[in-house]
């Protein structure tokens, strides 16, 4: 008997077909895309993406189990599609990954065919929506009967599937709206990022105190015609603190003397003052290979007291304000009933309050330290807690794949 | 500084050379074998030192430019190698590996880096240190697992006997592919609490989905059997992705938006 060469579409069916099918998805969604000449996919919000999504997962472990022989139903759930779909996924990202995924220009050919809004587009979501079915059928598989052996399987997939599909069928539930406070006072309207109409928030922010803490300044050799600034001889970012040598080429520095918190005084020596008002002064000794030497105060001034650089031949050595070390905003938040809760608000550490979290978010930069407005960022995603879930049982699965992989490998040799 | 970078990467690469060039040689003479692991992992101890040098002068943990970030998996990277020796008896993959960790030591000796001890705010989290660490061993170990493939591509092209060498590959893939999860997801984790949400397809995401996605192919590709000598190949290129994620993502048109950003080099 002759082994013949399969034909597309003979069955079993397998990669062919399989890539061949994921390319008819990338086009038709591409398609779309183009016909409907930008416009988005329809947004679901609570709780009919929660209907839509059980319905779906109901619809997809149904056809599992009750198709779990049927040929097409068994190619539909297996891996050669399973590994397509991933390809398509990873070139839909790698569009995703190389073209800025900015508001494009309205009308060009990357914005008719969603490249630069790549994530919300048609095709992608298409080919998430098919992935979903596909690891979905392979799931309702291992599933049932469920056997302990498959429970690294189940983990990983289940995770992944609830992860992804809740991330995505989630979206348009999740809010951002960023609240700008001034000290001493309230604000409870939040804006989106492309809108200048505010949103009202179902509380309120006071804002007690905004403070920021910055690193030290920062020492700097320059020239004031041209910006240019000089690298010092260790080429390193150089913090000024008491006792610090910096060198330059012909030029010695020692600072003196640091008071991070000063303001000028009476003949010329600065004198030490509160973190809220004072800025940094440092007193340099400038050596110079001619032999020159003298001594100076120098300061980074702020809004309210003058920069004051020395001056070395043509150029400028000066103290530059450190960047931000931390901001943080002590404010009071009241619900509609109006029962206040204060807190502090830092990166990386938002509070939650009535479903919301709360996070520090910016202030004004042009004033700096002595900025009056702190920028709130308010943020609600009820779908959350199902895709941190789904993330714990991706880690989980993990653990058990790593320790399998281990017991194998000892098994084997 | 007193104790500076070049001084330590010249002592890191004559130890990895000597102790290379002494394991050649203790082929022939088995009583070298003892001295040449001590230089090469002398080698590693000497950068493993440097970094606890510099953490303690930066006062923060030296893993935020992509130099630094350099500098850990020049330590780690052969410690992969002799691991893998230990393991699998497999003697050759730790001279590709000191290789490796010399060639990055290179790149920072050609593009030194301003010192600088500050820290973003963004940055100064509890999540910091187990996010970047668990993706360097991951990196450490895919580049050892591509490394591997590469080296089982040449032997099938010179039709040489190669038993465990797919098995090894495939182990450190499968080893990096569940770092790489962690990574993934500890990073999500951490933009919930830094920037708000865990996930905004910010470019050096996108590309470390793509890297995830890459080895996830490939542990499917290798479960559905499909000849595994020709997944060498697929192994020994899926590296260029993780690549991209690691030093490429900056000169793509799409990092301008990036809050990945705090690389000098």
């Amino acid at each position: 008997m002759v082994d013949l060469p399969r034909r597309l579409f003979q069955s079993p069916w397998e990669f062919r077909e399989a890539g061949l099918f994921t390319a008819v998805a990338v086009i038709a969604g591409f398609s779309v895309q183009y016909a409907g000449l930008g416009i988005g996919i329809p947004q679901a919000h609570l709780p009919y993406n929660a209907l839509f999504l059980g319905l779906f997962a109901l619809a997809v472990i149904s056809a599992g189990l009750a198709f779990r022989n049927n040929a097409f139903v068994k190619w539909l759930g297996g891996i050669p599609l399973g590994l397509c779909l991933i390809c398509a996924i990873a070139l839909l990202s790698l569009i995703g990954g190389i073209i800025p995924q900015t508001a494009p220009a309205p009308g060009s050919r990357p914005a008719l065919l969603g490249l630069n809004q790549i994530f919300s587009s048609w095709p992608f979501a298409l080919t998430i929506l098919l992935f979903l079915a596909n690891l979905g059928l392979s799931l309702s598989w291992k599933l049932v009967p469920f056997k302990v052996q498959n429970l690294q399987f189940i983990l990983f997939h289940a995770g992944f599937w609830i992860a992804l599909s809740c991330a995505i069928f989630g979206a348009p539930d999740l809010q951002r709206l960023v609240v700008p406070v001034e000290e001493g006072k309230a604000s409870n309207l939040g804006y989106t990022m492309d809108s200048e109409t505010p949103q009202i928030i179902p509380f309120s922010v006071f804002l007690q105190d905004f403070s920021l803490e910055e690193y030290p300044p920062q020492l700097l050799l320059f020239d004031p015609n041209t910006g240019k600034i000089f690298e010092e001889r260790s080429k390193a970012n150089i913090l000024v603190h008491k006792g610090l040598k910096a060198s330059w080429k012909g030029l010695d520095i020692d600072v003196l003397d640091f008071i991070p918190y000063a303001l000028p005084g009476k003949s010329g020596v600065p004198e030490p003052a509160d973190r809220t008002a004072g800025i940094p002064f440092a007193k340099i000794r400038i050596t110079s290979t001619n032999a020159t030497v003298r001594e100076e105060w120098i300061t980074t001034g702020s809004p309210f007291v003058n920069t004051k650089d020395a001056q070395v031949g043509s150029l400028f050595l000066g103290i530059r304000p450190g960047t931000p070390k931390a901001f943080r905003s002590e404010v009071t938040v009241q619900d509609e009933t109006g029962n206040p809760s204060k807190a502090t608000l830092e990166v990386n550490h938002p509070i939650n309050f009535m479903g919301w979290k709360l996070y520090q978010m910016g202030y004004d930069q042009k004033a700096g330290r002595w900025s009056k407005v702190s920028l709130i960022e308010v943020i609600r995603d009820p779908w959350l807690p199902a895709v941190y879930l789904g993330f714990f049982m991706i880690m989980a699965g993990n653990i058990l794949f790593f320790w399998n992989g281990i017991k194998r490998t000892e098994g084997a040799s | 500084m007193i104790v500076n970078f070049t001084n330590a990467a010249i002592a890191a690469i004559t130890c990895w050379t000597l102790g290379t060039l002494m394991s050649i040689l203790s082929r022939r003479t088995p009583a070298l074998k003892l001295p040449a692991f001590a230089l090469s992992f002398g080698g590693s101890l000497v950068m493993a030192a440097f970094i606890a040098f510099y953490w303690v002068l930066l006062d923060r943990p030296p893993l935020r430019t992509l130099g630094e970030t350099r500098l850990w998996y020049a330590t780690l990277i052969p410690l992969v190698g002799f691991l893998v020796e230990y393991r699998w008896k497999i003697d050759w993959l730790k001279y590709y590996c000191m290789a490796l960790a010399a060639f990055f030591l290179g790149i920072n000796m050609l593009h030194p880096e301003v010192f600088d001890k500050t820290l973003m705010p963004a940055l100064q989290s509890p999540w910091f240190i187990p996010h970047v660490i668990v993706y360097l061993v991951g990196y450490v170990l895919l580049a050892a697992s591509s490394v591997t493939a590469l080296h089982n591509v040449s032997l099938q092209v010179r039709k040489k006997e190669n038993l465990t060498g797919e098995s090894v590959s495939h182990y450190l893939a499968l080893l990096g592919f569940v770092l790489l999860s962690f990574g993934l997801i500890f990073g999500a984790l951490w933009a919930k609490e830094a920037w708000g949400h865990y996930w905004t397809w910010d470019p050096k995401e996108t590309w470390a989905f793509l890297s995830w996605l890459a080895y996830l192919g490939y542990l499917h590709a290798w479960r559905y059997k499909i000849d595994r000598a020709k997944l060498q190949w697929y192994l020994a290129l899926s590296f260029v992705v993780l690549l991209v994620c690691w030093f490429g993502v900056n000169y793509l048109p799409s990092a301008a938006n990036s809050v990945h950003t705090y690389s000098q080099s």
